[in-house]
């Protein structure tokens, strides 16, 4: 197969279709994987995703699930020189089953990943992916599981039928933003968080919420106010809080805001 | 509660399991009288100077599941019970969404339960007195009363078995630092579960 270049145009009709088995139904969600375009091109990363629908009522969860519920996990087999990025979660909803705070979705997710061929990558692909998750409503939690497979074909070929999908996911992952900077001061039970950002945005009344498990008390919404040369909020620490941080994450969503961002702390940066 | 410049809290809309009075290690293990499954009075005054493990169940949880399917829960009610330790295994929840006095005997037994008994708290007094928030969440009292423990049964929470190989349990790690006159190393630790339905 080395040195032979995938011949595009005459294969596009045929061999570059990515196609995905049905979804997989599994405890109280079903689960789908599908990419963007029906195929790759070589180096170049594929934008695929998981997608949960979930039935009516349950949840699943974010990577802070919160204080009940646990995020998806997934393990990829690829084939060689494919490497998978980690699985990219949206901003979630707040919610509360059995008076605890949960972090995660409600109806479907589209979980976008990005899937990227090696340099020597050719002929069709099959990535399969072993999907675990948690659903939860307020009477119980129930698992899933679910072993996704996704061919793609040589050569990118046209967008499928759920690139726009996949697009709409990424718009709702929270992304860092250069200019924007966190700083997190912990002082007893008491953590004060400033963020800078940069001019052209305006952090009133964003909400944080916080993407560290067990970091922050979860138990009121955290919204964003004006504070000495950037916007500040003050949370009581989570009630499992190790004694010292060596990093925190923040996602910052809604207000005025256009896209939602992703915000690090690490204690190297002091 | 509004600060000047910075915090703006919006009430969260239900009822919070952790209040500001929460129980802490160190502190008194607060009393309780309750019926087992099998209609015995059982109190904690009953085991006065013994070590005594408090641990909240829901048979159908998942995460319960993975502790009992795999022996591990049970072979650790064996091993401390054998030892003196008395454990009591909790139910906190409403009659009605919860089995039935008869029905958490037989999902006991089926799971393989080796507690010293089976407790029912229908009101959910019991489970709020300790701040039991998920399945499982455990509790150690020491023979003097206090709390020596409490929180998760170990330092992994998901749902796969083979994470019990290479698990800290918390509870076993206080139970062999107690019976062994030792300072507990760690007193308090994330629970991991399903809620607890109040």
């Amino acid at each position: 197969m080395a040195g032979m270049k995938p011949v595009i145009f005459a294969m596009s009709s045929l061999a570059s279709i990515s196609w995905a088995l049905a979804g997989v139904k599994s405890g109280h969600a079903e689960a789908e994987l599908f990419a963007a375009s029906e195929g790759y091109a070589a180096g170049q990363p594929v934008q695929a995703a998981l997608k949960l629908t979930l039935d009516e009522g349950w949840h699943s969860y974010w990577v802070n699930p919160g204080d009940s519920g646990m995020p998806v996990s997934i393990e990829w087999e690829l084939p060689d020189g494919w490497v998978a990025g980690p699985l990219l979660y949206p901003i979630p909803e707040r919610f509360v089953t059995s008076g605890m705070v949960g972090f995660g979705y409600a109806k479907e997710i589209v979980m976008p990943v990005f899937l990227t061929p090696g340099e020597e990558a050719a002929g069709d692909v099959t990535v399969k992916a072993k999907v675990d998750w948690l659903t939860c409503d307020d009477a119980a939690c129930i698992p899933g599981e679910a072993t996704l497979e996704l061919t793609l074909g040589e050569g990118l070929g046209e967008p499928s039928k759920q690139a726009e999908e996949i697009e709409e996911a990424f718009q709702k992952v929270p992304q860092p933003m250069s200019g924007a900077s966190l700083d997190v001061v912990r002082e007893g039970d008491q953590v004060t968080l400033a963020i800078v950002l940069p001019a052209t945005l305006d952090g009133e009344g964003a909400e944080l919420i916080p993407a560290t498990p067990n970091a922050l008390n979860p138990e009121e919404q955290i919204v964003l106010g004006p504070g000495e040369g950037a916007w500040k909020a003050v949370v009581p620490a989570h009630e499992y809080a190790a004694e010292s941080w060596e990093s925190l994450e923040v996602v910052l969503v809604g207000g005025k805001l256009k896209a939602p961002l992703l915000l690090h702390w690490g204690k190297e940066m002091e | 509660m509004k600060t000047p410049f910075s915090l703006v809290a919006l009430a969260a809309a239900a009822l919070s399991v952790a209040s500001a009075l929460a129980l802490e290690p160190g502190e008194k293990a607060p009393s309780f009288t309750l019926e087992s499954a099998s209609g015995k009075q059982v109190s904690l005054e009953d085991y006065a100077g013994k070590t005594v493990v408090l641990e909240w169940v829901n048979f159908d949880c998942p995460f319960v599941k993975k502790h009992y399917s795999s022996g591990n829960m049970p072979s650790l009610q064996e091993k401390y019970t054998t030892e003196g330790v008395v454990w009591l295994t909790v139910q906190s929840g409403p009659e009605g969404k919860l089995p039935s006095a008869s029905q958490l005997e037989e999902k006991a037994e089926a799971a393989g339960n080796k507690a010293t008994a089976v407790l029912r708290d229908p009101a959910g007094v019991v489970g709020k007195s300790y701040g039991a928030e998920t399945t499982p969440h455990l509790f150690v009292i020491n023979d003097e009363g206090e709390i020596a423990y409490m929180g998760g049964i170990d330092d992994k929470p998901d749902l796969k078995k083979e994470s019990l190989e290479t698990a800290t349990n918390y509870v076993a790690a206080a139970l062999d630092s107690l019976a062994e006159e030792e300072e507990v190393a760690v007193k308090k630790a994330a629970p991991y579960g399903c809620g607890v339905k109040y």
